[in-house]
């Protein structure tokens, strides 16, 4: 009996263990299996987020460098660096640097983490071996104050078709020593304008250089990505065969009954842009018109006794009102409410009509000038002492005679300019340039040519001085409004 | 002392005890399977809609992003002068289209059955870019296009003399399933009975809407006037309603996620 009982009593204890074990096994294995599971959810989800973190960083990159690259930007590199007149050479790099904490980022370095190995691929030369200059991202080391985007570095250089892999001009071979140039009057083997990048040691004068733009960005995991802009410097571009033009048919004019009111075409002995063989167009017609009944209208809007017409010179005899040839986009509608879309899309400031002139940008200044868009109606008055830059009104533009723009202004959509009794002497230093694109409903006008242009300036007594042409000022209200995208793609790694 | 000890030892629960032990231990068990049960139920449910969801995330991801590279490089890219490259290593728009592609005829772009494009179409887009531009062998299509429940993916060659809608037909691989756009009338019923909010007008739902440039900015294709064209194409909006593979194994409805995407070409077609 004694026997019998211990040996029962052993085999029990040997079930209980079993049953523990066999228990704790199963447990086991399904926190295993769930484990393994949520493991490889979070894996997923991970490998996601990091692939489209770095493409938006690398984006982000792009963009800081393409923004800063536009001399009215706050973070300008500056003219030291790069400049949009200038051709930046070859064989010169600029790299954004954009360190987060315990980062040592040098991109030139060989056998530094963030090396930039895609220049060497691009160039076939090292990036050291390249002329290159650091600046600091506006993110560099968390500055703002919250974490920035995870790019590391940006490059900005010169662009070649082996830099691009892409044959530009077909011709078999990939060009290594000439700079890239975005021309948009190119014209094609047919003959037509082709608007597009070339090849051409001695690029045409409407010829902006094309910049390569190169991003990288990197994540703690080792997850790259390199993104690259192509991008070109875009302003509108503008010349003016007159300073004063009525761009339609059928135009209506009216100048004030006043000696002191002139429009001339021959610059202000003050402004030393001008020169006959100078850039902008010099010396040209006081008013220009696209066809030749407009130069009857106009003079028969001139008071003629005591006769005023002798206020309008310019090129040619006096007075100097002429049949003028526009550029192409000025002629028709599609073309001017294209240049008007464009300055919209590109303005410092674009302000909702009616407006006024305490409606335009404080930080407008004789050294900051600007380029506004007036979307409707726009009054100049004299509560600031001048505006400065490109003005664009699509409304009706009333202007009072004492008020004073240095620039351009643009006239484009209602095509109506008047003016209004407020003091005297106020002058339109630069370009002007009035075109009917819009009927009274505000649609676009079938085209192709634009409607009557209107100037109505009736005052006889407190007069402006008027319009006087200003080389000068031309070109500065023509700084490049952005850095056009050109092309946008991945970069293999 | 033998039989005390026998007593001690041999000492057990009654009938009843153990009786009652074994009705509150299966009890105990009943509940704890039963939940057991109901946590397995959910998980295989949110695990399908979350692998639903997942396929459908990076689908639509891939796309938005094959939209933003679209027009790589663009013919503008070229100077045609003094040579002409050939046509296959460039793209002349962002999206391909049929008919009229050969013959530079762009087609107008609809929405539900309007237009004149087959594609692109609400539920059919061909992207043009060149993919691997270290590559000299030009531009590729890549074309997605939903038929049944089965959102589809192609990639050819751009080829000179050839249709980009039957080039790209010839190669469709299986990209997302259970794409529920574009089902039928019964079917938008029986979902719009779970989600009031999704198929407005208890209509499909395009995968694809797309925008094109016009000098007021950009507008919805169909909408664009003289400027719809796939030529003008410059924003694709992507919306895909994907379906888990079975139903809610609780409530027995089907689960349904809506996801929404939008390319934005950065190569202008200038």
């Amino acid at each position: 009996m004694k026997k019998d009982r211990k040996t029962h009593r052993s085999s029990e204890d040997g079930i209980a263990l079993l049953i523990a074990i066999f228990v704790l096994l199963l447990i086991s294995v399904v926190a295993i299996a769930l484990l393994v599971s949520s493991g490889t959810e979070t894996a997923l989800g991970v490998n996601y987020r990091t692939s489209s973190t770095v493409y938006y960083a690398a984006i982000a990159g792009l963009e800081e460098a393409r923004g800063r690259l536009l001399p009215k930007n706050p973070n300008y590199f500056g003219a030291s660096y790069i400049s949009p007149t200038t051709t930046f050479p070859l064989g010169q790099t600029i790299y954004v640097i954009n360190r987060g904490s315990g980062d040592n980022i040098v991109p030139w370095d060989s056998s530094n983490t963030y090396y930039d190995n895609e220049y060497q691929t691009e160039f076939g030369t090292a990036a050291s071996s390249a002329s290159w200059q650091s600046v600091n991202s506006v993110w560099d080391n968390n500055i703002q104050g919250i974490p920035g985007p995870m790019f590391k570095w940006v490059r900005i250089n010169a662009a070649t078709e082996q830099s691009l892999f892409l044959q530009v001009n077909a011709s078999g071979s990939y060009n290594n020593s000439t700079p890239i140039f975005y021309d948009p009057a190119h014209i094609n083997t047919s003959g037509n304008p082709w608007p597009s990048l070339i090849v051409n040691m001695s690029p045409p004068s409407s010829a902006v250089q094309a910049l390569e733009i190169t991003a990288l960005a990197a994540l703690p995991n080792g997850t790259q990505k390199i993104l690259q802009y192509l991008v070109a410097p875009v302003s509108v571009n503008l010349t003016f065969p007159a300073a004063l033009i009525l761009d339609g048919y059928s135009d209506v004019f009216n100048s004030p009954d006043h000696s002191a009111w002139v429009v001339q075409g021959s610059s202000d002995g003050g402004d030393g842009a001008c020169a006959p063989s100078g850039p902008v167009p010099y010396p040209v017609h006081a008013v220009g018109v696209p066809d030749n009944p407009d130069v009857g209208n106009v003079m028969s809007g001139i008071p003629s006794s005591p006769n005023e017409s002798v206020n309008f010179t310019g090129t040619g005899s006096t007075p100097s009102i002429a049949r003028v040839t526009l550029a192409t986009s000025l002629q028709t509608v599609q073309g001017l409410n294209q240049i008007a879309q464009t300055i919209i899309q590109n303005a410092d400031a674009v302000i909702a009509g009616p407006a006024t002139e305490a409606d335009l940008p404080s930080a407008m200044s004789s050294a900051n000038p600007m380029t506004v868009a007036v979307q409707g109606d726009f009054s100049l008055g004299t509560s600031i002492p001048a505006g400065y830059g490109l003005l664009l009104v699509t409304g009706n533009f009333t202007y009072a005679s004492g008020s004073n723009w240095n620039g351009i202004v643009l006239v484009i959509g209602k095509g109506t300019m008047t003016t209004s009794e407020n003091g005297a002497g106020g002058t339109f230093n630069g370009a002007t340039l009035i075109a009917q694109t819009l009927d009274s409903s505000g649609n676009l006008l079938p085209g192709p040519h634009p409607g009557p242009a209107t100037f109505n300036d009736t005052l006889s007594g407190s007069v402006g001085r008027g319009f006087v042409y200003n080389c000068g000022w031309i070109q500065r209200a023509q700084a490049p409004l952005t850095y056009k995208i050109l092309s946008f793609h991945e970069i293999r790694q | 002392m033998k039989r005390a000890h026998q007593t001690r030892c041999e000492q057990g629960f009654s009938l009843i005890e153990m009786m009652i032990a074994a009705v509150i231990f299966i009890l105990l068990c009943s509940a704890a399977f039963a939940l057991l049960s109901l946590a397995q139920q959910r998980y295989q449910t949110e695990s399908q809609v979350l692998n639903s969801f997942q396929e459908a995330r990076f689908g639509l991801d891939e796309m938005v992003r094959d939209v933003n590279g679209s027009a790589y490089p663009s013919q503008n890219m070229f100077s045609f002068n003094p040579n002409v490259p050939a046509k296959n290593l460039y793209a002349i728009t962002p999206v391909a289209w049929d008919p009229g592609y050969l013959s530079s005829s762009p087609c107008l772009i609809g929405t539900g059955g309007g237009g004149t494009c087959t594609t692109p179409g609400d539920f059919d887009l061909i992207v043009e870019r060149d993919v691997d531009y270290w590559h000299t062998d030009g531009v590729e299509w890549t074309r997605y296009r939903l038929q049944g429940n089965i959102l589809s993916r192609s990639q050819t060659y751009k080829v000179v003399s050839a249709d980009p809608e039957t080039t790209t037909a010839l190669s469709f691989v299986p990209y997302v399933q259970n794409v529920m756009n574009n089902v039928s009338s019964a079917q938008i019923a029986a979902f719009q009975a779970v989600y009031p909010n999704m198929f407005p007008g208890g209509n499909p739902v395009p995968v694809f809407n797309y925008f094109c440039y016009t000098p007021f900015g950009t507008q919805q294709c169909a909408s664009a006037g003289s400027y719809n064209s796939p030529l003008n194409i410059t924003d694709v909006e992507i919306t895909l309603i994907v379906m888990a593979p079975t139903k809610d194994a609780q409530t027995g409805q089907v689960r349904l996620i809506e996801l929404h995407g939008r390319g934005h070409s950065l190569n202008p077609i200038q």
